[in-house]
């Protein structure tokens, strides 16, 4: 009881409930207003030994494994009332946005002004910010502007003691590590992120979008990858295979082993003009052709407009570096033959690092099982593949004496990336 | 002073060379005198009066083997020393000064390019490679770093990261920082880690990004995995005019936020444009050919020409040298030194009426041939939409032929009693201008003071303060050079601004580190408290904690 009122006295009666499922010790979920009403909750709750994990949009902590120690009290943190933008600075294109607002709430916010967050992935921008910054993962990121955590310039967080640091706004710095930076992904182990300034971009001008057909998929990844190092900078780049491209169009046959490849550019016209025409004739070069740019089109606007994408979604999701795109994705498909299922796969998240493949498996007219799903994810990572949300095992007591030296009771987020 | 810890120096001997064999450890005198000290200003003026250094390292080490460093940070352990990284010894803030004696490890024979990966356009290479090397093995295989910092002559690739430098074409190929795929340390723990993979796949805190900066206080960065590009196919280069710094900012606010991506950016304000005009109008001064000259294909290091014999010129000649020109009359610039603030407004104005056609920004753009030409020329209009006026290609030329000059123009000035030095702060395009005043203000009370905006983004630009004082001796003119950066440091603190935009902190940015993360030190404290728990790895820096 005494935790429940000590949050009642952060946050407002109001503004904290308990957690139904988890009554022994209770637990509660709080909505902080402000970046001082979480340092107040974080103080208050570590006082009292309880455990505090923070929520984004998704509604429910993200990735807590367990409490090691089970018997504590827990308090979710919701953000869901941070989402007001703090101070925008249209000279330096720069936005101070809370945590609690998804990317495209931002982007509403920004758009009339004719500036934009700039050319994610609509998806990533699904998460709140706070969410987006706090879980590393690949994929958040766009071949024109890069990875998302490089739009990250400060970022305001509230340590395990309640008390909150603001990191200091310049382009770059040369005064010791990226503090900023050092906070994203570690998935609010170290500090409760409650706000980040971050780097947006003015409308683009224009935004081309174009459909080519190559002879096959290593045809089209080389094709990409080969206009990237003629420095073309896309805002967006789909790879799918002829068994996906039947499913996300309708049907659409291709010629054996061909690969659809659906492209937009954006920028200053020339710029994007310019970029449309290196991929143009990378496409050629590779021996493909532009085709019906509809379907470039209808890829465009269910990533942007909302237009429903046939189902189901992905069921695996892997990451490879430029060199590994291709035996990866042979190495996905010869095991899926072996194992008599139906995959699909599309390649897209293009960036410094590589592309994220998403593969969708079918078996006996269902979805595949675990036990195939964990074949194909073998076979994967034996191609040279990344699985997602591994750690680096090496560093788990680097991590573990950070947060000794940093949160000694262990409050922030136990559990995470233990 | 600080009492080094004592040191059965006999041991330390025996257990070194045990490890390294008797050639590559040294306790003599001469070596350690040497690695006394980096090329902070503040320590060449000591230097130049003859004064002794105040920190010497106990022995010097030249590893060449993780293994062997790995061997080093026991002994260290075990002897109660402390560790200081030493690369090319090229920086500029005393990063490098061993304050509590201990082992400093020079990296320079760890030296490998070990693999350029032409198919994910990265490269891995050890930390003691010289940069200009490291760019020569690239291009020999048709890439680039993008990496040209003044200093690739005499720094290494460890230096860079340890202290996230920035190159001159940083505008494009990014700081240092932004090139880097991931790291191999050695922690204080004696143990070897590797930050990040070659992506994002892996869970938990940017480690690289900890680490990158540290300057050598969490452990010692060995090797990396860094990004290359193609080497370019193009390159532009041109000169403009712009009415005055304002419009100049502006007009590269606006080609930066359209989204183009020229190499290099350099606006000078009045006086560093006077000084840059007066070289034009003269024969090119004999100390410029001190410097050494970009390597043609020979696959040899430049020849460094001998030092020419100094003429019988006063200080005030050399100063005027170190600015490039003959064109000012020396009783100005003497008058310049003894009345700084006074001078510093009267060389405004004058400068502003000798170069009335305004400040001299210079623009090139490299990379991917069509690319390079389509940006080129949007960044050109873009320019002259706001005002530039185009002076063709040979300014920007010139300046890339001369780029590496600066670095070898200090000496003759320190010779005549004077020092110079310079202070890189950066900030959001909308604080930039009160930057730009208020630090100018503030260096101006003591010292000339000029500045050049170079090192451009999207969201803001670094200015980089070239300063230079005089003062009848050693201890008054250390009382005014710590002056100038106490006045420098806090007018931009308070404005908003970094206190470093790539050349660190060491023990001359350590007071004002605070005042730079405040709060936030908390986590670089738990950084080091997790990498290196017994405060092994160059203690006492960055504003850390000393040794007891």
């Amino acid at each position: 009881m005494k935790l429940a009122e000590e949050l009642a006295t952060a946050v407002g009666a109001d503004h904290v409930e308990p957690v139904p499922e988890l009554t022994e010790p209770p637990c509660y979920r709080v909505t902080p207003g402000s970046a001082a009403e979480v340092a107040e909750v974080i103080h208050r709750a570590g006082a009292l030994g309880a455990a505090v994990h923070p929520i984004g949009a998704g509604g429910r902590p993200s990735r807590v494994d367990r409490d090691p120690k089970g018997e504590r009290s827990r308090v979710f943190v919701s953000t869901s009332r941070l989402d007001q933008v703090l101070q925008l600075d249209e000279q330096s294109l720069l936005v101070h946005a809370q945590a609690g607002l998804t990317g495209l709430d931002l982007e509403r916010i920004l758009s009339p002004r004719g500036l934009s967050i700039g050319d994610y992935p609509p998806v990533v921008l699904t998460s709140s910010l706070g969410g987006i910054l706090a879980v590393r993962t690949p994929g958040k990121s766009s071949a024109r502007h890069g990875f998302f955590e490089d739009a990250v310039v400060g970022v305001s967080a509230v340590l395990a003691d309640g008390r909150t640091v603001h990191t200091r706004v310049a382009p770059r710095r040369s005064t010791g590590p990226d503090l900023a930076r050092a906070l994203c992904g570690s998935e609010g182990t170290i500090g409760f992120i409650t706000s980040a300034v971050l780097r947006i971009h003015p409308k683009p001008e224009a935004r081309l979008v174009a459909a080519y057909l190559l002879p096959s998929l290593d045809a089209a990844v080389s094709a990409v990858l080969f206009a990237l190092r003629e420095e073309a900078a896309p805002a967006g780049l789909r790879i799918y295979d002829a068994a996906e491209t039947a499913r996300h169009f309708d049907g659409l046959a291709l010629p054996a082993q061909h690969a659809l490849l659906c492209a937009a550019t954006a920028g200053p016209t020339d710029l994007a003009a310019c970029d449309r025409d290196l991929l143009t004739s990378a496409v050629n070069a590779e021996g493909g052709s532009v085709t019906d740019n509809a379907l470039a089109d209808l890829w465009w606007r269910r990533l942007h407009a909302g237009e429903p994408t046939p189902a189901p979604t992905p069921n695996v999701q892997i990451m490879a570096t430029p060199s590994k795109l291709r035996p990866v994705y042979h190495a996905v498909v010869a095991e899926a033959t072996r194992l008599a299922a139906e995959v699909r796969i599309h390649i897209s998240r293009f960036d410094a690092d590589g592309a994220v493949l998403f593969i969708s498996l079918e078996r006996d007219g269902g979805a595949a099982d675990d036990t195939t799903t964990a074949a194909i994810e073998r076979a994967a990572e034996q191609a040279g593949a990344w699985l997602l949300g591994a750690r680096a095992i090496k560093l788990d007591a680097y991590l573990r004496a950070l947060r000794d030296h940093i949160d000694p009771n262990r409050i922030m987020n136990p559990g995470t990336l233990a | 002073m600080r009492v080094e810890p004592a040191v059965d120096v006999d041991r330390l001997q025996r257990e070194l060379e045990s490890i390294f064999g008797a050639r590559r450890v040294s306790l003599r005198s001469v070596d350690l005198d040497t690695y006394a000290r980096d090329m902070w200003p503040r320590l060449l003026i000591a230097y130049r009066d003859g004064i002794a250094p105040a920190h010497r390292p106990h022995a010097v080490v030249w590893p060449e083997h993780v293994r062997e460093i790995l061997a080093v940070v026991r002994v260290a352990r075990d002897l109660g020393l402390p560790i200081i990284p030493y690369g090319g010894g090229s920086g500029v803030c005393g990063g490098a000064v061993p304050i509590y004696g201990g082992i400093t490890i020079d990296t320079k024979r760890m030296q490998q390019v070990r693999s350029v990966r032409s198919d994910e356009l990265v490269c891995d290479v050890e930390a003691g490679l010289n940069g200009e090397r490291f760019e020569r093995e690239l291009a020999r295989r048709g890439y680039t770093f993008g990496h040209f910092p003044s200093s690739i002559y005499c720094s290494t690739v460890g230096g860079w990261l340890a202290t996230r430098a920035a190159g001159q074409l940083s505008t494009k190929y990014g700081k240092v920082e932004d090139r880097v795929a991931g790291l191999t340390v050695v922690t204080g723990r004696g143990e070897v880690i590797e930050t990040d993979g070659p992506n994002r796949a892996l869970r938990g805190p940017n480690w690289t990004q900890l680490i990158l900066g540290s300057e050598g206080t969490l452990g010692i960065i060995t090797s990396a995995r860094l990004r290359v590009s193609p080497a370019p196919q193009l390159r532009v280069f041109r000169g403009f005019e712009v009415d005055d710094v304002q419009s100049g900012v502006e007009a590269i606010r606006r080609v930066l936020q359209k989204g183009l991506r020229p190499a290099v950016v350099r606006l000078y304000d009045e006086l560093d444009t006077l000084m840059n005009s007066l070289s034009g109008e003269h024969e090119e001064h004999k100390l410029d050919t001190r410097a050494p000259t970009p390597p043609i294909e020979t696959g040899a290091l430049p020849a460094m020409p001998p030092a020419p014999r100094p003429k019988e010129e006063g200080f005030v000649d050399r100063l005027l040298a170190l600015a490039k020109g003959k064109g000012l009359r020396g009783s100005a610039m003497k008058a310049a030194l003894g009345n700084s603030e006074l001078v510093n407004k009267l060389f405004g104005t004058v400068a502003e009426k000798i170069a009335r056609r305004g400040c001299r920004l210079i623009i090139g753009l490299e990379g991917a041939r069509i690319r390079t030409e389509v940006e080129a020329a949007l960044t050109f209009a873009e320019l002259e939409s706001a005002g530039a006026r185009d002076k063709g290609e040979d300014p920007g030329w010139e300046w890339l032929k001369h780029r590496y000059h600066v670095s070898y123009r200090m000496s003759p000035v320190f010779r005549d009693g004077a020092f110079v030095d310079t202070m890189e702060v950066a900030s959001s395009w909308e604080r930039l201008q009160d930057l730009y005043h208020s630090v100018r203000t503030a260096i101006g009370h003591h010292a000339l003071v000029m500045a050049h905006f170079s090192h451009a983004y999207a969201d803001g630009c670094s200015i980089y303060f070239t300063f230079a004082g005089h003062a009848p001796d050693a201890a008054s003119a250390s009382r005014l050079y710590d002056a100038i950066w106490r006045d420098g440091l806090e007018a931009a603190t308070r404005v908003g601004a970094t206190i470093s935009h790539h050349h660190g902190v060491g023990l001359l940015k350590a007071p004002y580190m605070v005042g730079e993360h405040r709060e936030a030190m908390a986590i670089f404290e738990a950084a080091k408290a997790s990498l290196d728990p017994h405060n092994i790895f160059n203690p006492g820096k960055m504003g850390l904690r000393g040794r007891s």
